[in-house]
């Protein structure tokens, strides 16, 4: 099996040959592997780029890289976070990765704008002037450099024989507003004022399958990175979580699922309370990706041959374990979660940006190599 | 005591929580007992939460809307004289980490339990806590992060508080999503959690333990 045929087998709930390895390495802790400062790879999306690839080969390979060519000024520039930042090399020490700061910067008011002319429209007359420092004459040029090292990570998978995890990656709708107006006032929204939220959530998530299928579409690799930190049981009770997040989800993964698009779910925080509910999506529509604050083994007894799970060596492990503790979470994960199929073996969430070299080794060997769930 | 105060702090109705705290701090109730109605609505929140009728955003909005309650009397409990609280917190977000929901959910809960909360905000650098630490010689220290980079701040943090002989004058608490037991032992704390709840109801009941081994003596 190739790498890739490895990583849709896993999607489609089939058995590959082996758990298919896809740890998320995001240009932070790729500068530390790679010997860089966070400041290089904050100012130089190319070089971002090729730090990852960089301890790609160092590390020998994994199937799929996590798709992780930015600056962060870029993220802010194409809605990845539309929150204000502090970078690296500018706001902050050459060696700290950059931080968001959550403001409430989103007004009441915004949400009947956002209605009413789109999220892009809105986002880009108005509302990214608010939180960034880009010129508005820089905009166009911002745009190509990301396209261009979207392009060159592409490249480079293309190199390795394999495709990038994701084609493109959004974040919820919910999870946006709640990032733009910061979680108390959005929380307050969401119990005293709800119907403008719901108005605008209608809007986005419209906006959101026709931009993101054409994006998609437009990259050849059918699945879509959808983040959501937010509206766990950790945060809201069932009934928000009903009402304000489940519809429009399901209409964003049937819409996907219809033109064969799979949505990888990112989904950090505590979702024990929710994992029933990914029961409700097509079969293999979704991936789900966890962050080791939820139990990936009762979430394996529930959505077994149902979605594929991804995830979820934890982060404080990485940076602080050993390499046997690493090993022996991971076998642990490939012989519980991944010795019928519908698993991909990577780290919960982020690697972390202090990851010991030794333990992201562990993980990537282990990962590739343990073979016992064959047996 | 009236029901209808922490009722209504309880069922997350703001404005009406406000009004009746204006109200009756305006017609001269005695400020400490209005506060304690509020407490003890917090109690309440505190006490579903943890049984798993409420959820983090309840206990968010309960925190704001004590937060306002305790806003409308402060100036009427500055007048009527001070109490002693029950313990005294330092709080700090970790260097290198600008986060601060959970901390300053945190704060609010221990306030609410009748701590006295010094709250030096995020980015704390480790030599700047231990020095509030040493003007200020609390019963807990509470640092809370989300991110791993932050661990060899907290550890250090720890060495300069045993290096300036504190470290066994004060409870040691660290919080947040990324930390384990695991994290605890690598810093050299006393007590870790996810959760809000967890961390304010370990500290009630370690100054609550301390103030009956005090009357003992």
């Amino acid at each position: 099996m190739t790498s890739d045929e490895r990583v849709c087998a896993a999607i489609r709930l089939e058995n590959p040959d082996r758990v298919p390895v896809v740890p998320t390495l995001l240009p932070e802790p790729a500068a530390r592997l790679a010997g860089l400062s966070q400041a290089q790879v904050a100012a130089n999306s190319q070089l971002a780029v090729d730090a990852i690839f960089k301890v790609f080969d160092e590390y020998g390979g994994w199937d799929n890289p996590y798709l992780g060519a930015y600056a962060p000024i870029q993220l802010q520039a194409v809605r990845h976070y539309p929150m204000k930042m502090l970078i690296p090399g500018k706001d902050l020490a050459d060696d700290r990765t950059f931080q968001l700061d959550e403001q409430e910067i989103l007004k009441p008011e915004d949400y009947d704008t956002i209605a009413e002319i789109g999220i892009d429209k809105f986002y880009y007359e108005d509302y990214l002037w608010r939180i960034t420092d880009l010129r508005r004459d820089e905009l166009p040029g911002t745009f190509e450099r990301v396209v261009e090292a979207v392009m060159s990570f592409a490249n480079q998978c293309a190199l390795r024989g394999t495709r990038m995890f994701f084609g493109a990656d959004s974040l919820h709708p919910f999870f946006a507003l709640s990032l733009m107006r910061s979680m108390v006032p959005f929380t307050q929204d969401l119990y005293y004022n709800p119907a403008p939220v719901e108005r605008a959530l209608k809007r986005m998530t419209a906006d959101l399958i026709t931009s993101q299928i054409r994006t998609v579409k437009q990259t050849g690799v059918r699945r879509l990175l959808l983040v959501e930190e937010r509206a766990s049981g950790f945060f809201y009770p069932p009934a928000v979580f009903e009402r304000f997040w489940l519809p429009y989800t399901r209409q964003i993964v049937e819409a996907l699922w219809s033109e064969g698009i799979v949505t990888i779910f990112h989904l950090d925080q505590c979702w024990d309370k929710n994992i029933p509910y990914f029961r409700q999506l097509p079969r293999g529509s979704a991936v789900v990706e966890l962050d080791s604050t939820t139990n990936i083994f009762a979430a394996k007894d529930t959505l077994r041959g149902h979605l594929c799970l991804h995830g979820d060596v934890p982060a404080a492990l990485l940076s602080i374990g050993t390499p046997e503790d690493v090993a022996s979470y991971c076998k642990r994960l490939i012989d519980k979660i991944g010795s019928d199929g519908g698993f991909i073996l990577g780290s919960g969430c982020s690697v972390p940006a202090d990851v010991k070299r030794e333990n992201f080794r562990s993980m990537i060997e282990t990962g590739k190599g343990y073979e016992l769930s064959r047996k | 005591m009236s029901e209808d105060l922490s009722s209504a702090l309880v069922a997350l109705k703001r404005a009406e929580v406000v009004e009746l705290v204006k109200l009756r701090a305006g017609r001269g109730e005695d400020p400490f007992a209005i506060l304690e109605e509020c407490r003890h609505g917090m109690g309440v929140v505190g006490e579903r939460f943890q049984s798993g009728d409420y959820f983090l955003a309840e206990l968010l909005l309960s925190a704001e809307i004590f937060k306002a309650a305790a806003a409308i009397l402060d100036p009427y409990l500055a007048k009527a004289g001070s109490r002693e609280p029950l313990g005294t917190v330092v709080l700090a977000t970790m260097q290198g980490d600008i986060h601060d929901l959970g901390k300053n959910i945190v704060a609010t809960l221990l306030r609410a339990n009748g701590f006295e909360v010094h709250d030096l905000g995020v980015d704390v650098p480790p030599s700047l806590l231990v020095e509030k630490v040493k003007q200020i010689r609390p019963d807990f220290v509470g640092i809370s992060t989300l991110l791993t980079t932050t661990f060899g701040g907290m550890k250090e943090a720890v060495q300069l508080l045993v290096q300036a002989g504190i470290r066994n004058e004060l409870t040691l608490l660290i919080g947040g999503g990324v930390t384990t037991p695991a994290v605890k032992e690598y810093v050299g704390a006393d007590f870790q959690t996810t959760d809000a709840t967890e961390g304010v109801t370990y500290c009630v009941r370690t100054a609550k333990d301390k103030r009956a081994r005090k009357a003992n003596l």
